[in-house]
């Protein structure tokens, strides 16, 4: 309780970290419910990665062209190098899986080695960036500046609007494609939409609690609403209060026992999907469920 | 006979600029019954996607007839089969998509669409539907939440991809006389893709006959005669 008191009150040094964690918490299952329903599992587990690449080509730019960034320009630069690569990276994959060639699975697998590998070379090299990106890799939501949060916020707040201004389209063009063409829906338009939104969310996530922790937020909280929800707002509801209650309730564990923040939310994450998984499969056992 | 609706002129149609068909030429009339028949891999597939605007045509064109300068709608029904379980959608959900081309973007489906899409549920008998699971239905459930659905696109063309596809006899039989129901009530142009002649001597005024490459078109009778099944088959043996 004292803990809880403590994150509660305003003059909590880190209420920053708990408002950022708490906003990706409730915003990535947002998107991570398209990527599971059109069955991208495997893109959402590449594209952070691939955006974690973007910043830290981002942070070596300052170096390789001979300046000092400040912690604030860092950031921004940091921001456009993620949103960038997430962005084109998930055009680029969506639009190769329409395609159908090829395996896709290898495809993904070797973009996630790849950037995983080209982000330790371009680091390895940079001093400066180092230590920030090991936070980064271990989740470890510590130093959000206000500037931060506002960003994280506005940009959650964008993705959320256009989610549910366009909810009705997004979900026609991801459901049946043919159907929505014969509609006459500009279905290349709102596939570039909803990547769009996929490829923001993951940027500032990743931005702000690392590739693991976004991979972890976009994909099980999804997948466990998806579990028992009877319609798409009970499964975009309950995933995103899965995943806002998951980042709280891991924070504060985490500041109780001293616990690195992400990893404690996705643990938790871990917890509630298999509570949920054994209570369906206690109750189709009592009584068989048409869930 | 009344004016045609879709008129074929030495269509080419395929993949890759790999010609599936080539040379089709005819005319499908409004209010008309057609049955796209073939085996599998004839180009059924090709021709609906090209047709519905899908796929775009090696070579040749086609027409379609505008009513009062405004293009004919077209009520879609694919196989049920092809849509994912994975969604969570109810047999609402699904029906209210057919009234999607009418709410602009942005906007929320009025009252008044959703009242018109129960009412598409009660005409195509799946109001039973509307509250279950779209992906726990049986195959002819499924068929008739999807035939509510392009019902609620106010269409003028009704297509039907092999909507009997992975349904019993009973349900086949059910289904069929449905949709033959449909099309004298509202006068609804139906175009109907099978591979089940006995279905489409029993429902379908004119055939679409895709066979070995080539385009056979003409009525049922004349088309689906023993003598001229004789001499296609035969065609094909030699």
């Amino acid at each position: 309780m004292e803990a809880l008191h403590h994150i509660l009150s305003f003059g909590f040094l880190l209420r920053n970290s708990v408002y950022t964690s708490v906003l990706i918490g409730f915003a990535c299952p947002l998107v991570g419910v398209f990527l599971v329903l059109r069955r991208l599992v495997f893109v959402g587990v590449a594209l952070p990665q691939i955006s974690s690449t973007g910043i830290a080509l981002s942070l070596s730019l300052p170096l390789w062209l001979g300046f000092q960034a400040t912690p604030q320009s860092g950031h921004t630069l940091a921001f456009i190098g993620s949103t960038l690569f997430s962005v084109v990276a998930i055009l680029v994959l969506a639009f190769l899986e329409r395609r159908g060639r090829g395996l896709p699975e290898g495809r993904l697998g070797t973009a996630y080695v790849v950037a995983a590998a080209v982000s330790i070379l371009l680091l390895s090299k940079n001093r400066f960036a180092e230590l920030g990106w090991l936070d980064l890799l271990k989740g470890e939501v510590i130093t959000i500046s206000n500037f931060d949060l506002i960003l994280t916020a506005v940009t959650l707040a964008l993705v959320l609007a256009m989610l549910s201004l366009f909810k009705k389209e997004l979900l026609l063009v991801s459901y049946d494609r043919a159907f929505a063409s014969t509609l006459g829906k500009n279905v290349v338009l709102w596939d570039m939409l909803l990547y769009l939104l996929i490829g923001l969310t993951v940027s500032m996530a990743v931005l702000s609690v690392g590739p693991l922790i976004a991979f972890g937020f976009l994909l099980i909280p999804a997948l466990t609403a998806q579990m028992f929800a009877r319609n798409m707002r009970q499964l975009t509801i309950f995933a995103s209060l899965f995943g806002g209650a998951a980042a709280f309730i891991g924070f504060l564990m985490a500041y109780q026992w001293d616990l690195p923040v992400g990893p404690t939310d996705i643990a938790l994450l871990g917890i509630i999907y298999a509570a949920v998984f054994l209570v369906r499969k206690v109750l189709s056992l009592i009584k068989p469920i048409s869930i | 006979m009344s004016e045609p609706i879709i008129t074929f002129d030495n269509l080419s149609i395929g993949y890759n600029n790999q010609a599936v068909l080539s040379g089709i030429s005819l005319s499908i009339f409004r209010s008309s019954f057609t049955a796209i028949l073939g085996a599998n891999g004839s180009g059924k597939s090709t021709l609906l996607k090209t047709l519905l605007g899908l796929q775009p045509p090696i070579s040749g064109y086609f027409n379609i007839a505008t009513l009062d300068n405004v293009p004919p709608v077209f009520g879609y029904v694919p196989q049920a089969v092809r849509l994912d379980p994975l969604y969570p959608l109810t047999g609402f959900d699904v029906a209210l998509m057919g009234s999607y081309g009418r709410a602009k973007p942005g906007h929320l489906v009025s009252r008044e669409e959703r009242l018109f899409v129960r009412e598409c549920l009660r005409a195509a008998m799946a109001e039973e539907f509307a509250r279950k699971k779209f992906s726990k239905l049986s195959g002819g459930q499924k068929q008739r939440v999807l035939i509510a659905r392009a019902l609620a696109t106010r269409p003028d063309v009704l297509v039907l991809d092999e909507p009997t596809a992975g349904v019993d006899a009973q349900a086949t039989h059910t289904l069929l006389e449905f949709i033959s129901q449909i099309h004298r009530e509202r006068q609804l142009t139906t175009l109907l893709v099978t591979h089940d002649l006995a279905l489409v001597r029993k429902h379908a005024q004119h055939v679409i006959w895709l066979h070995g490459g080539k385009t056979l078109y003409g009525t049922t009778k004349e088309l689906l005669s023993p003598e001229h099944m004789r001499e296609i088959f035969e065609m094909e043996i030699s």
